[in-house]
């Protein structure tokens, strides 16, 4: 296949893309984390604050990708071409389903063990650490997964502010009108979402006999 | 003679802009009875259970626990002073039997070889052999081996004052039955405060001191068996009409 | 993949309509206006304007396919880009091959509209002064600069690669790729000190930027030209007609002043057209 004969031939480069676009997602889904599950606690715990942490996060899905990389650009300090800019962006495309998902996992605790947790006399920290975020885990990790996947999608079009990635060969092609190219940006792109899609599924099974076993 | 364990003081409770769950409650509980609060749904039993370790707060008076009031406790200090069952059992699942019963030594730093053998004599105290049941999972259990847990959980803490929301009402009645009268032989050898929750009589009668029978938010009567089955209160006659015609 | 998004779209044409297609960046927007409204004007036929359809292979694809029937080349984009033909510096022949080598395919290079737009090495003013770069082989001096393009510049045989050999430039870090509309503001920003953008940009000189001087002559002639499939000028002698009169009216001075009415003053493209139009006999 044309593409692959062309990814072999520029694999020095084709590799630093590549890098480049996993690099962005995985920073960017760490920070939408570090971020997103403490406002899925808030939102649960503080339930007066959960209309507007949903409702935020809906609100940053909706804005389509390239404007938001748009919206970024003039801003000081986060803006201006290049990665941070995208990452910024990935970030905040990531906390939707990462709140989501936190808000989720956490109400579907069984009320009888919160209640129990509660009046065992364990403290706000305790019980998420012991016994709220285990539980809720399968459900963040999922978020998680779907964040992930995005986020190689999104990544792709970082490419038109600067910021590297398998998108530059994408839009060289799209510019060229040159298929192979395309697809030796895209392809790629697939993989790794597919490949994520697949790890972090595995990562989901494994916890899950832990922390799922719920009495019939 | 002891001073009271828990007392309600003109004790009202209602949730925002709802009715009364709990009207004007005065009671007290002297260190040691069992006292059962016996009523129909809704009649607010659960609710007077909640006030006593803090899982709610009265709207009005005040709930005494040791001769403290309850919002005068650090809440965290009173719960690990009270054991919980609850009819759900509420063990965590991610835990297995051990952890579960455990969990209040640990959270009180006992050191863990003290906690392994107050795990031990805690199951075999509700009838589990350790060797068999500190390593499975509650989801490998029956729902009458769940609520021994639960009340080895209760206890593993050796606490005062033990609090029981109707543990036996989600049993089949022959366990029901069995686990019934374990538990009357153990509680009499605890000496604890017991406040257990039923709507069931011939389960309040098997082991009561007292009876405290509230009916629509308030308590109607106060008093031992005989004295709830010669009552001419229609709530007492109401409930006394649920045993057998030989035994009314 | 995109030839039948074409084909889609060709089944949507109504019948006797001039489309009047433009590559995706300002000016090439604003020359499709001018060349709307000229045939509006003259030859009184209905318009249809598919302006910023992308770069300039989505523009030669859609010519040849029909989907537009007008757009502004460049000569040098046409030899050596479509035509791969390694790049020359003679105007007149390069502008010939063109001219002749379409006609086999029934498209028509009409009059060249009397200026030029090269690819322009471009940095930042106070860096030209302070280091002394003016010229192309000045950069050869600054390896540690970091250099912006265009997906064009990047792909085609008169881009980077020719001008790297040519100038034997060679950048420490990878030039980086981003949207045309991007490069200045890359420069201004300082997250690049080298872009290529175009000669008659008109902010080039409102952003205190200059044009490095091609002296190794790398790079080939770029007149604009409208270029127009042949069956639509035999059907309407009118639109040829107005197409001609476009011939030489256009100085890269007065383009650079039109961008600059666009992109600097914020005025849309039609009206500045319609004012163009208005001032030319």
């Amino acid at each position: 296949m044309g593409f692959l004969g062309f990814l072999a031939a520029n694999r020095t480069e084709a590799a630093r893309l590549a890098l480049e676009h996993a690099g962005m997602v995985t920073l960017s889904t760490g920070v939408a984390v570090a971020i997103g599950v403490p406002l899925g606690i808030l939102a649960v715990r503080r339930p007066a604050h959960e209309w507007w942490i949903l409702g935020f996060a809906n609100l940053l899905q909706t804005i389509p990708s390239l404007a938001l990389f748009g919206f970024l650009i003039p801003l000081p300090y986060i803006g201006g071409i290049g990665a941070r800019t995208a990452i910024v962006a990935l970030v905040l495309y990531a906390l939707l389903p990462i709140i989501r998902g936190t808000h989720a996992g956490l109400l579907s605790i069984d009320p009888a063990v919160r209640e129990a947790a509660i009046a065992m006399g364990m403290d706000s920290w305790q019980r998420l650490r012991d016994v709220e975020l285990p539980l809720a885990f399968g459900v963040i990790l999922s978020g998680i997964r779907v964040a992930t996947v995005i986020s190689v999608g999104v990544a792709t079009i970082a490419a038109a502010i600067g910021a590297g990635g398998l998108g530059v060969y994408i839009f060289r092609g799209v510019s060229m009108v040159d298929n192979r190219l395309i697809l030796a940006g895209a392809a790629p792109a697939a993989a790794m979402a597919i490949a994520a899609d697949l790890g972090i599924g595995a990562l989901s099974r494994r916890f899950s006999r832990a922390t799922n076993r719920t009495p019939p | 003679m002891s001073a009271a364990a828990v007392e309600f003081r003109g004790v009202s409770f209602s949730g925002p802009g709802a009715p009364p769950r709990v009207e004007d409650l005065d009671l007290s509980i002297p260190s040691g009875e069992l006292l059962v609060l016996l009523g129909r749904s809704g009649s607010g039993k659960t609710t007077t259970l909640k006030l006593i370790n803090r899982l709610l707060t009265p709207s009005r008076g005040e709930v005494l626990v040791e001769g403290k009031t309850t919002t005068a406790w650090t809440a965290i200090e009173l719960r690990r002073r009270i054991g919980y069952v609850i009819q759900e059992g509420g063990l965590f699942p991610h835990f297995d039997v051990a952890r579960n019963v455990g969990l209040v030594p640990v959270l009180l730093g006992w050191d863990p070889d003290r906690v392994a053998e107050r795990v031990r004599e805690m199951l075999e105290l509700v009838g589990l052999d350790p060797r068999s049941f500190a390593d499975r999972y509650p989801d490998e259990l029956s729902g009458g081996e769940r609520q021994r847990v639960g009340v080895a959980r209760a206890l593993a803490g050796d606490p005062p004052l033990l609090l029981m929301d109707e543990p036996f009402g989600a049993l089949d009645p022959p366990t029901r039955t069995e686990i019934r009268s374990e538990f009357a032989t153990l509680a009499r050898s605890l000496g604890k405060t017991i406040v257990f929750v039923t709507h069931d009589l011939h389960e309040a009668l098997s082991f009561a001191d007292r009876i405290a029978l509230l009916a629509r938010s308030r308590l109607v009567f106060l008093g031992g068996a005989q004295g709830l089955l010669e009552s001419s209160e229609p709530e007492a006659r109401a409930f006394a009409r649920t045993l057998p015609r030989r035994l009314q | 993949m995109l030839a039948l998004a074409f084909g889609l779209l060709a089944g949507c044409r109504p019948a006797d309509r001039v489309v009047v297609g433009s590559k995706n960046f300002s000016e090439q927007v604003l020359l499709g206006e001018i060349v709307a409204q000229s045939i509006e004007r003259r030859a009184n036929v209905p318009v249809q304007r598919r302006l910023g359809l992308g770069g300039t292979f989505v523009c030669d694809h859609a010519l040849r396919a029909g989907e537009i029937d007008v757009y502004v080349e460049y000569t040098g984009t046409a030899f050596t880009a479509i035509l791969k033909r390694a790049p020359i510096s003679d105007r007149a022949r390069v502008l010939a091959e063109v001219r002749n080598t379409y006609a086999e395919s029934a498209i028509e290079w009409t009059n060249p509209l009397g200026f030029e737009n090269a690819f322009a090495l471009v940095v930042r003013g106070e860096d030209s002064e302070r280091l002394g770069v003016r010229k192309i082989s000045d950069l050869a001096a600054h390896p540690d600069w970091r250099a912006a393009f265009g997906y064009e510049f990047m792909e085609r045989a008169d881009g980077f690669a020719g001008l790297a050999r040519t100038y034997g430039l060679r950048f420490d870090q990878q030039p980086r790729t981003l949207d045309l509309g991007l490069l200045y503001r890359a420069l201004v920003d300082h997250q690049a000190d080298v872009a290529a953008g175009n000669s008659t940009d008109g902010l080039i000189a409102s952003l205190g930027l200059r044009v490095l001087t091609d002296d190794r002559g790398y790079f080939p002639p770029y007149d604009a030209v409208p270029v127009a499939r042949r069956s639509v000028l035999d059907r309407h002698p009118a639109v040829r007609a107005a197409l001609e009169s476009l011939g030489g009216r256009i100085s890269a001075e007065e383009m650079r002043r039109l961008n600059y009415r666009v992109d600097g003053d914020k005025v849309s493209a039609e009206q500045v057209a319609r004012e163009f139009l208005s001032s030319i006999p």
